[in-house]
């Protein structure tokens, strides 16, 4: 369902989510997991994997899945690098204490014996997925392999790029795209392809004394633009005190979802997947 | 002397009798006061049974409400977000999260009673609220049982299961008393289950009755799911409660259930009574995308194209706002409200017609709305002042993927969201124009909303800020910085002639008022 909020409840996701449907995805493409993945996966204490399992279903397998594998809104953690980089709870924990706001993840206060049973379950799930070569346990979420995204035509997709795309207005093959399919492969850089989540625009304030500061959009609502200059500084303002301008490069790729068809998705993806 | 001072007493007594009304009996959520809530109570989910979460109340106006400032707050000290809406009963509000009730003074913010009951089984992810009926709450708790409790400190009365959580199901909704039935739905959508809405009786907590939204498991060529996660309303005139249901499972893949899966994504009428099926729309035929159609089903009485009408309304979550004729479920109007791309068109019954091209597929399908829909189970208001429809709606492309090796149990394969944010929309519900829409953020909002007869329109953004907006054309009149999420739908009442607009983000549940002089 809802939430589930996405948003519905994802903002416990979600929710909201689904809540609510915030939240984002960080899968990883089984290519560069299978890179990544220690040769030797360590065993965990059955009552510890126990114990993280039952947390785990409570709090956390509605956006993650009761496997781990990815539920409504949440990443499939079995194809996380931020996983696979974790030793015994290091990068999780932080992640399960501080939450992903900007992703629809709320903080949760646990214990460092919980964290290190979590921890214990999401490896277990991992290396479960690694050793039944990603299949996932019923129910929840399932992987888009890099094998998947092979359906394009390259030549079209070059064509739609120079062309009716608009993508060369802005990018260019051997430019900023130069080596990207190196960088990136299968569902993350067609996420990345279809709108960049990380990327940051520019901004630009003039203060009332007409001097203009220029940085990276760091916040802004209705009332409120903040910047991080190129010192790594960060500057806020009254909106009602200054003008300020954003560099509207993103938008673009706004106004082409509704232009797409499903094969300019496919054709663009096989033409980028020639960028390595 | 002694006569001088009896009369100083006297006269004392008589100014205290004056400035001190009697001491009320409190008379818990009688069924006059769910039928007809009065303005110092909010006896409901939706308030009142319509769900069109709309004040009358004008004490704070769209000249005054710049000097709104907080009358209390008040803290739970849980990680846990508030999802519930509020009731409010004899000068107490009681609200929840999972596991968790608390009963707090409405005029000050001050505990009463907290219930905290931690369960080990069952989803977590978030509690509507309670129900109330006379004396007593009655409370969904995550392990799908459902426990009535005595208002005044929180003691359990009795406890009942209303689904196996070992097979998938948990409960999240908040109940809805009607006469003496507690109506309870079941959430769940990672197991191929069917979705219900039972009937309980407030005093014993026996099974009145059950409506089942799909076959049982295992029926050949049919759909599982359809659960009733949302709060239905209801219409005491024509003695029916209006009741969305959500998505098939399998979730993304319908091979296996042909046709239109019945009766999923649809809003249904039902006999309070007898639990007996009165009509049924279904809103996502043969549904693909999780869109269920639980959102609120908004109760209105008024002239639609000339003619007096008893209607129901629904932004559902698939992107289409619907109009129905509430007597029958006929359709009176269907109209997208955002981007939408799944549809061939709409039929001649008002049903969208889903393009097959449009179903996950291996190698990804672009897809408006995303999963999450374009707008989800936080309240809309309906606007009596300017008759629009107000909601949080969430523009938004994902791309899904179904493969057959994803299986046929539960999820069934992959959505991915790409973008979206927040706009709150006012639709003319006459046409489905947009009559005005304000923007609230990337990603978008997770705040309901609630509008007055004084012209406000109260709900919240993305970064956290609560807002007053003037309903007559959107614009910001007020805000402040919860530092927070917010994920629930406001309130608002008034007591000892003050009104107060309540609001959560977060753990913290905050009071708003006009200051006092």
């Amino acid at each position: 369902m809802n939430f589930r909020q996405s948003a519905r409840d994802c903002s416990v996701l979600l929710t909201a989510v689904f809540f609510a449907g915030l939240a984002s995805s960080a899968a990883q493409s089984p290519a560069k997991q299978a890179s990544v993945a220690p040769p030797a996966a360590k065993s965990y204490p059955p009552e510890l994997v126990q114990q993280g399992g039952a947390l785990f279903r409570k709090d956390c397998s509605f956006c993650h899945g009761r496997d781990a594998g990815g539920g409504e809104s949440g990443p499939d953690l079995t194809r996380s690098k931020l996983v696979t980089a974790d030793v015994d709870g290091d990068k999780i924990g932080p992640v399960v204490r501080n939450g992903r706001p900007d992703k629809g993840m709320p903080p949760f206060d646990r214990t460092d014996q919980q964290i290190a049973s979590l921890a214990a379950f999401i490896h277990t799930q991992q290396n479960n997925a690694v050793s039944t070569g990603g299949r996932r346990g019923a129910g929840g979420r399932k992987g888009v392999d890099v094998s998947d995204l092979q359906t394009g035509n390259v030549e079209a997709g070059k064509k739609y790029f120079e062309g009716a795309g608009g993508c060369s207005s802005c990018h260019s093959p051997t430019g900023d795209l130069a080596g990207v399919a190196s960088r990136y492969q299968g569902l993350e850089l067609e996420e990345r392809m279809l709108y960049p989540k990380r990327a940051k625009p520019k901004v630009s304030v003039t203060v009332s004394s007409g001097q203009t500061v220029d940085g990276t959009l760091a916040y802004l609502d209705e009332f409120t633009v903040g910047l991080t200059d190129s010192d790594g500084s960060y500057h806020s303002w009254r909106i009602r005190d200054v003008k300020f301008k954003v560099d509207p490069a993103l938008n673009a790729h706004v106004e082409l979802f509704p232009k797409y068809s499903d094969d300019d998705v496919h054709n663009l993806m096989a033409y980028l997947q020639t960028l390595r | 002397m002694t006569s001088v001072r009896n009369g100083f007493f006297i006269a004392l007594t008589v100014v205290l009798a004056l400035a001190t009304p009697t001491i009320m009996r409190a008379q818990g959520a009688d069924e006059q006061l769910l039928l007809h809530p009065k303005s110092d109570s909010w006896p409901g989910y939706h308030g009142d049974y319509s769900g069109r979460r709309h004040s009358a109340l004008k004490q704070i106006t769209p000249q005054n409400v710049n000097n709104l400032s907080l009358a209390w707050a008040f803290q739970t000290n849980q990680s846990a977000l508030i999802k519930s809406s509020p009731l409010l009963v004899d000068g107490i509000l009681y609200f929840t999260v999972p596991d968790n009730i608390w009963a707090i003074d409405a005029r000050s913010g001050h505990q009463i009673w907290h219930y905290n009951k931690p369960t080990s089984e069952g989803e977590h992810i978030g509690n509507r609220g309670v129900a109330m009926y006379k004396g007593y709450l009655f409370f969904a708790a995550p392990d799908a049982h459902l426990i009535s409790l005595n208002a005044k400190d929180g003691s359990v009365r009795w406890k009942v299961t209303v689904a196996d959580v070992t097979k998938g199901y948990w409960t999240s909704m908040a109940p809805l008393v009607v006469g003496n039935h507690v109506l309870v739905g079941v959430s769940g959508d990672f197991d191929n289950l069917s979705g219900y809405i039972r009937a309980i009786d407030p005093e014993t907590g026996a099974t009145q009755w059950q409506w089942n939204s799909t076959p049982p498991a295992g029926t050949p060529n049919q759909t599982t799911g359809g659960m009733t996660w949302m709060t239905g309303t209801y219409d005491p005139d024509l003695n029916l409660v209006y009741w969305g249901t959500g998505n098939p499972t399998p979730v993304l893949n319908g091979s296996t259930r042909p046709g239109d899966d019945l009766y999923t994504c649809s809003i249904v009428a039902l006999n309070p009574d007898t639990g007996k099926l009165a009509w049924a729309f279904q809103v996502s035929p043969h549904d693909t995308h999780d869109w269920d159609a639980v959102e609120t089903p908004v109760l209105v009485d008024g002239g639609f194209h000339g003619e007096p009408k008893k209607m129901l309304m629904q932004t559902s979550r698939n992107g289409y706002f619907f109009v129905l004729d509430r007597t029958n479920g006929k359709s009176l109007l269907t109209a997208p409200y955002g981007p939408v791309n799944w549809a061939l068109g709409i039929d001649k019954e008002g049903h969208p017609i889903p393009n097959p091209a449009k179903e996950p597929a291996p190698d990804g399908r672009l897809i408006a709305p995303d999963e999450g829909g374009l707008t989800n189970y936080r309240s809309p208001s309906f606007d009596t002042k300017n008759g629009l429809f107000v909601v949080d709606a969430h523009p938004s492309w994902s791309v899904y993927f179904a493969k057959p090796a994803d299986g046929l149990y539960g999820w069934a394969g992959a959505d991915y969201d790409v973008w979206g944010k927040g706009v709150i929309e006012a639709i003319d519900y006459q046409t489905g124009k947009i009559r005005w829409s304000h923007e609230v953020g990337p990603g978008g909002s997770g705040a309901g909303v609630l509008t007055t007869d004084s012209g406000l329109t109260i709900t919240g953004d993305a970064m956290g800020n609560f807002l007053a907006l003037d309903s007559s054309d959107g614009k910001t009149l007020w805000h402040a910085g919860s530092g927070s999420q917010i994920v629930s739908s406001p309130i608002t009442y008034e007591l000892d002639g003050r009104q107060y607009i309540l609001t959560s983000s977060g753990s913290v549940m905050f009071a708003w008022a006009l200051p006092q002089s």
